[in-house]
């Protein structure tokens, strides 16, 4: 069990009112436009776009290891490099799932778009519980309550409403989504707080909110759906796991209204399916009419510090994929529809691409 | 020859003058940093820290120098490079610390760490330096996670901490004193005397009635009298204050039970804290407006004074590596 776990009772679950919250801040030109790291960019300018991919990522505490360098310079060629390759191959746009808290680096990500060409949406958002800085579990009250969701929510929420934090010094452009996770083993009290956090501050300020999903799919999405988030603005994410996908999840959160995410297109791992069964999972969802609803993804990982991350290309998808998708018969047009039209939806703000 | 790491160099332990012995620059939990409530500019930050350590150095000056030695440890707002220049430029020695306050301060890189890998990651911050800083710590922080119950992974640095003061001859001390049972067992199974360790944050509210002091002391460990200045008198104390009388008291006790070698005494301030309010008018130089006088008025001489803030505490830090049998 995890040391970090915490033993506080799930909160009491308040009627959700924005009241709570910051009004959203004055910015007209943002509703049917998407939050990347330049700014406000128009959906139908975003081409083909990967939701659930990772940039730099740093495991907590891996920037502080004696047998860690992190040579931004080399990064930032090997990140460009993956980048340039993923546009050669007709991407437009890379959303860095990482949240706030795994290496989210705006000011290397600002310099890349510009100098690729690529379009690159940074989210906001943590977890799950064990992925958290102890500020959250451990706070200094006695006794150390979890924080709850309002705290999340809020801190989620300005991170949209006035920007992103570089840790300590400033804020930078608005996010684009909201990313969290449920444990795998389960969701632990906190773990339900960081979705209902997410889900509130999504539904106030109008971006998606992406779980990487835990034990109960259905469950972790009926919680955000009682924060009031529309289904259709939320990602469930992780559904080609094994698991996921033995237990019918796919097609029960697309009924549900909400996305699909099969975002590990190009993983050997066996704890996800193989590409072969991807490309089934993909018919069927076609087939039982949801073709509005799925979002495809590799999770590659650019450059990962404290974990071994893996080699995966931004490419994938494009390069692998999309000729299995074609060779299943897949017209062209569901597949743009998959690639480039429900991501532009999900990541317009308000959700009107 | 003695040797103690600042974050300047390493310099003769003679050269250390008055020590406060646990305190911080700025405290913050891992994860503060995302939430910009606590946020404040450099300008901010210099600005209230700046006056304190150079009030701490004029308030030392009988004693030569002044030295802080800075508990933060990894991921909690430890910032090296700042230390450095504010030691500059205040002629404080600054003493940095390795390791963590406790399991529950400890990021999930290091979580999942072996004890192998932890003390090799204190070790390499003591003999080579911590990140690209330079500057070499020069204690080790370990602490108890929150609930005065050590848990699996507080054992684990506490293991990694035995070890690389071995190693490298860095003293031990620690958040919190409470359940020091399962501490004194892995210091005896690791072969670390346990003067080299500071039983840290044994006169604060909340631990009393949780410490074994008996057990400590018998196994030869110091007594950490380091929350001075935490007193419930104060407008908004902290959870964990104390009715100043009887902090003093509890500390008087020991010094006039001939158990002076046992303790060292600090104030555990923030100069500008980092992810909490921080407890408004408590400084490091506690110590020299309440703390001295009150002692004086108890009568104890400046003998004793000495030999706490001083030699003690140079004794304690100066490095001290113990060769393998």
């Amino acid at each position: 069990m995890c040391l970090k776990h915490s033993r506080g009772a799930a909160e009491p679950v308040p009627p959700f009112t924005s009241l709570f919250l910051d009004r959203p801040a004055d910015r007209e030109a943002t509703v049917g436009t998407v939050n990347t790291v330049l700014g406000a960019v128009e959906a139908s300018q975003l081409g083909v776009t990967l939701l659930s991919e990772a940039l730099m990522y740093v495991l907590p505490g891996a920037e502080y290891a004696f047998d860690i360098r992190i040579d931004r310079a080399e990064v930032f060629d090997r990140l460009a490099a993956r980048l340039a390759e993923f546009k050669a191959a007709g991407g437009g746009t890379i959303v860095d799932a990482t949240g706030m808290f795994q290496g989210r680096d705006l000011r290397l990500y600002e310099a890349l778009s510009r100098a690729t060409g690529v379009h690159i949406v940074a989210t906001s958002g943590q977890g799950p519980e064990n992925m958290l800085g102890g500020y959250f579990l451990t706070p200094q009250t006695n006794p150390p309550t979890p924080w709850p969701a309002q705290k999340f929510a809020e801190m989620f929420g300005r991170e949209v409403n006035e920007g992103m934090v570089v840790p300590r010094l400033e804020r930078r452009a608005p996010a684009g989504m909201i990313c969290t996770a449920v444990s795998l083993e389960g969701m632990t009290a906190t773990d339900g707080s960081l979705v209902r956090g997410a889900a509130r501050a999504g539904a106030t300020y109008g971006v998606p909110v992406f779980i990487r999903c835990g034990s109960d799919a259905l469950a972790e999405l009926q919680l955000a759906i009682e924060e009031s988030m529309r289904p259709d603005r939320v990602v469930i994410a992780g559904l080609d796991r094994r698991d996921a996908v033995a237990k019918g999840w796919p097609l029960a959160v697309a009924q549900a209204g909400a996305c699909v995410g099969i975002d590990h297109v190009g993983s050997t791992d066996p704890f996800y399916v193989s590409d072969a069964e991807r490309v089934a999972l993909v018919l069927d969802l076609i087939g039982a009419g949801h073709a509005d609803r799925i979002v495809l993804s590799s999770s590659a990982t650019g450059v990962a510090f404290g974990e071994p991350g893996n080699d995966l290309p931004f490419a994938t998808v494009l390069t692998t994929f999309v000729p299995m998708l074609e060779q299943a018969g897949v017209s062209r047009d569901l597949i743009d529809q998959i690639l480039i039209t429900n991501p532009a939806r999900l990541l317009s703000v308000g959700g009107e691409a | 020859m003695t040797r103690v790491n600042t974050v300047l160099g390493t310099i003769s332990a003679h050269e250390l003058g008055f020590v406060a012995i646990h305190e911080h620059i700025g405290y913050g939990m891992p994860g503060s940093e995302l939430d910009s409530r606590w946020w404040k500019t450099p300008e901010e930050r210099y600005d209230e820290t700046v006056p304190k350590l150079r009030q701490f150095h004029e308030n030392a000056k009988p004693w030569g120098a002044a030295t802080f030695v800075d508990a933060t440890g990894i991921c909690n707002g430890r910032d090296v490079d700042y230390y450095k220049s504010l030691s500059a430029k205040t002629e404080v020695h600054i003493v940095a610390s390795t390791g963590f306050v406790g399991g529950d301060t400890a990021l999930p890189f290091f979580e999942r760490a072996s004890v192998e890998y932890l003390t090799d990651q204190f070790v390499h911050e003591i003999d080579v330096g911590i990140g690209t800083s330079g500057a070499k710590a020069g204690i080790i922080k370990v602490g108890v996670s929150r609930g005065f119950k050590m848990k699996e992974l507080d054992k684990r640095i506490y293991r990694a901490a035995a070890r690389a003061s071995k190693v490298t001859g860095a003293p031990i001390f620690t958040h919190l004193a409470v359940d020091c049972e399962p501490a004194l067992a892995i210091f005896a199974e690791e072969g670390l005397p346990c003067h080299r360790v500071l039983f840290g944050h044994a006169d604060d509210g909340v631990s009393q009635g949780r410490i074994n002091e008996q057990a400590i002391l018998a196994a030869g460990g110091r007594i950490g009298f380091d929350t001075f200045g935490y007193d419930l008198e104060l407008p908004d104390p902290p959870f964990w204050g104390r009715p100043r009388q009887e902090r003093l008291d509890h500390l008087l006790r020991y010094l006039q039970g001939g158990l002076v070698d046992q303790v060292l005494v600090s104030a555990d301030a923030n100069c500008s804290p980092l992810g909490w309010p921080g407890v408004k008018g408590h400084t490091v130089n506690y110590l020299f407006e309440q703390l001295i006088p009150d002692l004086h008025g108890a009568g104890i001489d400046d003998a004793t004074i000495d030999r706490i803030f001083a030699q003690l505490a140079a004794e304690f830090l100066t490095l001290q590596p113990i060769s393998a049998q």
